[in-house]
């Protein structure tokens, strides 16, 4: 499939699949989100970088009110994200999750851990869930490991399952929190192959992570947070090769890539 | 103690050992209900003569046991998702429940079912239902707390991961969180339902004729309190040894992560 993503050129024409207008949040007295704007658009790979406690992750996290923003609108999809459980329950369908801890179920099988959603949530009859998870773990190379618990599975597989478990829902948008961060270094890149063929196929991804050379590959833009805020949106090549903000030169410097 | 689980073949899976524990010792139970009176009698004076006496009263312990605990399971969950309600008057209420229950003796909270509680409420329940609705009520509010501590040592990873796939509260509790505290709350819940067989011996006070009265009632009549207690005790130990022994296989069989 094409790699070719006409967002860069062609931005405003498009509907954007996520809005994020002046979303504030605070934990306590510390202020994490502020005033942060941004559209995601079909299609795009957005990855997000910043150092930890900048925002990034509760930011990645407002997007399916794991955290409730405390102002500001945040839209998915065209439903707007509030109180309303119903509207909740719907974007929830439609936004994949992807931990840095996995959070796979521990007391189901791969498959099961795939096939649960639908067959909860969809309604899809167990013998069509089972199959679609199958092809989903083949997907993601793990078709031999189907029927073994989580335990039972490297760090790298069990994110891989969880990707197939997020895919399983026929999601428009996956959003990553820190996907490799958990994992031992030769597990990485397993992850993110299975990423990266995900972005191939067109998914709209989110991405929070620190693998910069990642990033550079594969993201279409690149959103620097510092401090709750977005410092910086810009395309890989201006980011990483023509970055003229000291303080992303220094943060930059600090990561080994 | 392994007991049973380790007899298999080792070539068996989990599963089926768990199984063939559970049948082994759950037949083991009732063949003892059923046969009790049988080796009883062959025994010598004073048990010997009261066999038929001792059967009936384990009888009515294990059915006392299995009512009441049952009953305690159900409120004690209700009374678990109750405390970690966001509705304060539910959550406020749970609290009362097992504040007051578990603060009270039960001794006083049997006495209060059969004598207090027809005063209240125009019902007079039989003495075994009134024993059996106060060992349940009592055994629920400590099943409560285990079942409590179960659910909120489930990770907030494993919510958080159900939600956003889209599944709803009571399903995200269902299929995701219950499941894995089951598994936590299990030993305690079990340490409660073998505390259960051993207090249901309190029902005595109100007149159920369950093993502990029957032991009492044969050394009065026999003047022999030694042997008649000593059978009673090794009644109570073997009962409570085969509910050990199945929920070991519950437990062995939940343990997928293969600890055991």
């Amino acid at each position: 499939m094409s790699l070719v993503h006409p967002i860069a050129s062609l931005p405003d024409e498009r509907t954007p699949l996520i809005v994020a207008e002046g979303v504030n949040k605070h934990f306590g007295s510390a202020h994490v989100l502020r005033d942060v704007s941004t559209r995601f658009y079909q299609s795009e790979v957005a990855v997000v970088v910043g150092a930890s406690g900048s925002g990034k992750s509760t930011f990645l996290r407002t997007l399916n009110r794991l955290e409730k923003h405390d102002s500001g609108r945040i839209v998915v999809d065209g439903i707007e994200l509030n109180d309303s459980t119903k509207n909740l329950d719907a974007i929830r369908r439609e936004v994949g999750m992807v931990f840095q801890q996995f959070n796979l179920f521990p007391h189901l099988v791969a498959l099961d851990n795939v096939s649960l959603a639908p067959r909860k949530v969809r309604k899809t009859p167990a013998e069509e869930a089972r199959r679609a998870a199958l092809e989903l773990l083949t997907r993601v190379g793990l078709e031999d490991h189907a029927l073994k618990h989580p335990h039972q599975l490297s760090g790298g597989q069990q994110q891989r399952v969880a990707i197939a478990r997020s895919l399983a829902m026929q999601p428009k948008v996956m959003l990553f929190d820190e996907p490799t961060s958990a994992l031992d270094p030769e597990m990485i890149k397993e992850v993110l192959d299975v990423m990266k063929d995900l972005a191939r196929s067109g998914m709209t991804m989110i991405v929070v992570t620190h693998e910069m050379a990642f990033a550079r590959e594969v993201g279409d833009r690149i959103l620097f947070f510092d401090e709750g805020r977005i410092l910086q949106e810009a395309p890989p090549a201006a980011f990483f090769d023509d970055q003229r903000n000291d303080r992303i030169r220094a943060f930059l410097g600090q990561i080994v890539h | 103690m392994s007991g049973l689980l380790s007899l298999w073949p080792r070539s068996w899976t989990r599963a089926r050992r768990s199984n063939a524990t559970m049948v082994a010792a759950t037949v083991a139970l009732v063949l003892f209900m059923w046969l009790l009176a049988r080796p009883l009698a062959s025994a010598p004076e004073p048990i010997g003569p009261a066999a038929e006496q001792f059967a009936e009263g384990t009888r009515v312990t294990v059915e006392l046991t299995l009512v009441a605990g049952l009953a305690g399971i159900v409120i004690g969950l209700l009374a678990a998702v109750g405390k970690l309600a966001r509705f304060a008057p539910i959550r406020l209420a749970a609290e009362f429940y097992i504040w007051s229950i578990r603060g009270t003796p039960l001794l006083v909270q049997v006495l209060f079912v059969f004598l207090a509680l027809p005063m209240i409420v125009p019902v007079q329940l039989s003495d075994f239902n009134s024993a059996a609705l106060a060992l349940g009520v009592n055994v629920g509010a400590y099943n409560a707390e285990a079942i409590r501590a179960g659910i909120q040592a489930v990770p907030k990873g494993q919510t958080e991961a159900a939600r956003s796939l889209g599944l709803s509260p009571t399903q995200t509790f269902t299929y995701v969180v219950f499941p894995q505290s089951f598994k936590i709350a299990l030993p305690p819940l079990v340490n409660n339902v073998v505390a259960l067989l051993k207090d249901s011996s309190l029902a005595y006070v109100i007149g159920v004729v369950e093993l502990s009265n029957i032991g009492n009632r044969v050394q009065a009549a026999t003047f022999q309190p030694v042997p008649v207690f000593i059978a009673t005790a090794s009644i109570y130990l073997i009962l409570t040894t085969m509910l050990t022994q199945i929920s070991g296989a519950i437990e062995y069989r939940l343990d997928v992560e293969q600890r055991h």
